[in-house]
């Protein structure tokens, strides 16, 4: 879990200067203009990346829940609440 | 045994009663009631759109008019309403009190329902549920939009009346021996929806007040020929509806948290974390709400402002998602209708909430702001996790209520397909929006992807709109031909877990 | 633990949000202003030489435009979505939005905030040519 954290402090740090600098570039030359139709959408598609990946960790995680623990599943065993008889 | 009839009651006396499950009933009828009628013009909508042209619907005032009062009815007239059905029947209970703290103001606040729900369908406004003005000060026709605006006067009393009797049910009301950290998460959630209420509505309130003038012409605040600023209603709208979406998100999640751990047979992963993330985004729902004005002409720092406010509501609600997914993990599920509908919505709010911090991003609203990612972005919510969690909540309450119970099959198709349905329309109409359609258009030109697109959309509605007619057969011959339920445990799951019905909690 | 993941994910989220919204808000020096006016249902547009156009919009590609866009009525949404161009005609306001057109080309202008009976129609094109010279 530490890792991920790192890994996206990582990427906070290097994406928006790296972007920042290409759009400089662009933009300095006379006649060149930044061209909001790219920007817009890479930044769209970055999100749409991690969203996607976020998304299928999530859904999976729930597919393979409701798989796995609903009570006929052949591996289903009663929960420790259960035997106590509360919960 | 059971919460509502426990004899045969000639009408007027339950109409008349202050008791808290009889104005339970009669909220939980008159929100049945308003979702079908609300959800039979978003058909409407629908078949309009299949193609493009006029179909069914004669003119474009006409389809404003129904998807004016569509979002209306559904917010207003049916979610809200119907948390307030649940939290009459279930809150006084939950905290161990005979009733809810104020049983008359308990009636009026329900008896306002009726009249502004006439008001509204009888003036048929056409300017949007928001009003956005100056349209409706100086385009919008005749009584419709002004008997739109007294119903909306009447709700909002409302609903400050009941969140008023919610508050001080729980706070002052609740067992002695019990703590507030003891009372039920279902009770913590009409807690703090009711706090957002009381903080948010005034604004709205007098919005409304400044529009009615402004209509009659003495006043001009949101008038630009009168030098006023129709962006000053916007901010005013916007203060008390942002929040307003937590006060209707918010009670669907506390009927999670009943039913999940219920199914999952365990008890709630972890209640702390549920209060917290309860108060939390009461708290933080009121540091996003320039995030729909995005397009309006904000300053680069207003923006980055309402960005970092919005997205700073998103922990609390991955917080609850989270919540949910524990509580599932190493349980015995019973895959009952209930239990089906509130991970189906749990599902639906974790692809709303990622699409909406995906939103929150503020370029993007160049690509979606106004366009039907919108409307699939905020129907996610409304009805992927709202309409879902209160209708699995409905399903888990009628054994409880009528003392029958549903036909579980019918349950489980209505449900399918009502999943099936709202991935259709609702993922469909985002990428609806990012090829460019604007929401609220009556007629669109036939760009090939667009009627496909909307050809999509249109049969999921239908599916939902077929479960939602076995959803009536069902409610209605359940509850008088049904099985009768075993009150001690309707769904046979064994255990010691309280029933609604019981007037004590054993566990407290 | 979960959460700091997701706080670090939402602090990306509006690190990048800031950063591009940063750089497409920045309007060229020598963009030419364009005078639009959103009314029930039509949109027309001044050029800097003052010709008027209602319905369609010339522009020439390689160019840096600037919208300066209000309303006479109710509001509107100016939008273009070809260039993911997009902004308010408020009544009472200037808002401002630019682009640069890149290629010769035809694209569709179209209001996107609700603005009554022919919003649905408040339509205009975008004629994209080639530079004159």
């Amino acid at each position: 879990m530490r890792g991920i954290t790192a890994l996206l402090v990582a990427v906070l740090v290097a994406v928006p200067p790296a972007t920042a600098m290409q759009a400089h570039a662009a933009g300095d030359e006379p006649g060149e203009y930044l061209d909001r139709r790219v920007e817009i959408w890479n930044l769209f598609f970055r999100l749409m990346v991690v969203a996607f990946t976020i998304g299928a960790i999530v859904s999976g995680t729930m597919v393979w829940q409701v798989w796995r623990f609903r009570e006929s599943n052949p591996n289903a065993k009663p929960t420790p609440y259960e035997e106590k008889g509360e919960w | 045994m059971t919460l509502e009839m426990q004899r045969p009651r000639p009408v007027w006396q339950i109409m008349f009663s202050t008791h808290h499950t009889d104005v339970g009933l009669l909220y939980l009828i008159t929100s049945l009631a308003f979702l079908f009628l609300g959800g039979a013009l978003a058909l409407a909508i629908r078949v309009e759109l299949f193609l493009p042209g006029s179909q069914f619907i004669a003119d474009s005032m006409t389809f404003n008019r129904i998807f004016t009062v569509h979002g209306t009815t559904l917010i207003f007239l049916f979610i809200l309403p119907f948390a307030s059905a649940v939290g009459n029947y279930f809150v006084p209970i939950m905290v161990r009190y005979k009733d809810m703290a104020y049983p008359k103001l308990n009636a009026i606040a329900f008896w306002m329902i009726p009249p502004s729900g006439a008001l509204i369908w009888l003036g048929f406004a056409d300017f949007t549920w928001y009003a956005t003005p100056p349209y409706s000060i100086i385009s919008a026709p005749g009584p419709a939009a002004d008997m739109w605006i007294f119903g909306l006067k009447i709700l909002g009393i409302s609903s400050v009346l009941g969140a008023i009797n919610f508050v001080v049910t729980i706070m002052k009301c609740k067992h002695p021996d019990m703590s507030l950290g003891q009372v039920p998460l279902l009770a913590w959630s009409f807690l703090s929806s009711s706090l957002i209420i009381l903080v948010a509505i005034p604004t709205f309130a007098a919005a409304l007040l400044m529009l009615l003038t402004d209509r009659l012409g003495v006043s001009g605040f949101f008038n630009p020929a009168m030098g006023g600023d129709p962006i000053a209603y916007a901010h005013l709208f916007w203060f008390t509806f942002h929040p307003e979406v937590y006060v209707l998100v918010i009670p669907a999640i506390g009927m999670m948290y009943e039913i999940i751990p219920r199914f999952s047979r365990k008890p709630i992963f972890s209640y702390n974390s549920g209060v917290f993330a309860f108060v939390l985004l009461a708290i933080v729902g009121f540091s996003s709400w320039a995030h729909h004005m995005y397009a309006t002409g904000m300053s680069f720092t207003e923006k980055t402002v309402f960005m970092v406010g919005t997205l700073a509501a998103v922990p609390a609600s991955a917080m609850h998602v989270f919540n949910f997914l524990a509580t599932m993990w190493n349980g015995r599920i019973r895959f009952a209708t209930p239990m089906m509908w509130s991970v189906g919505g749990i599902a639906l709010f974790f692809s709303a909430g990622a699409g909406g911090v995906v939103n929150a991003a503020m370029p993007l609203d160049f690509t979606t702001h106004d366009t039907y990612w919108v409307v699939g972005h905020f129907h996610l919510f409304v009805m992927g996790t709202i309409a879902f969690g209160s209708i699995g909540y409905l399903y888990y309450m009628f054994p409880y209520v009528t003392g029958r119970m549903y036909h579980e099959k019918m349950g489980q198709a209505h449900f399918v397909m009502s999943f099936i349905g709202a991935v259709l329309v609702f993922y469909t109409q985002h990428v609806l929006g990012l090829y460019g359609m604007p929401r609220r258009v009556y007629d669109y030109p036939a760009i090939p992807e667009w009627i496909a697109m909307n050809q999509i959309a249109t049969v999921g509605a239908m599916l939902i709109g077929v479960s939602m007619v076995l959803f009536l057969a069902n409610m209605i011959h359940s509850s008088a031909k049904g099985r009768p339920a075993g009150m001690d445990d309707p769904w046979k799951l064994g255990g010691k877990y309280y029933y609604p019905y019981q007037n004590k909690n054993p566990q407290h | 633990m979960y959460i700091g993941v997701v706080v670090a994910l939402l602090v990306w989220v509006g690190a990048e949000a800031w950063n591009v919204e940063r750089l497409v808000e920045h309007v060229p020096e020598d963009a030419e202003v364009i005078r639009v006016t959103g009314q029930q249902w039509f949109w027309t547009f001044e050029h800097e030489d003052g010709t008027t156009e209602v319905g369609e919009l010339h522009v020439e590609a390689g160019k840096a435009y600037k919208f300066e866009i209000v309303s006479t009525d109710v509001i509107h949404s100016f939008n273009i979505h070809d260039y993911v161009v997009l902004m308010d005609a408020v009544p009472g306001r200037v808002n401002t939005v630019w682009f640069a057109p890149t290629e010769a080309g035809e694209h569709d202008i179209q209001c996107r905030e609700y603005c009554g009976l022919i919003h649905y129609n408040m339509r205009a094109t975008l004629y994209v040519e080639e530079p004159a010279a």
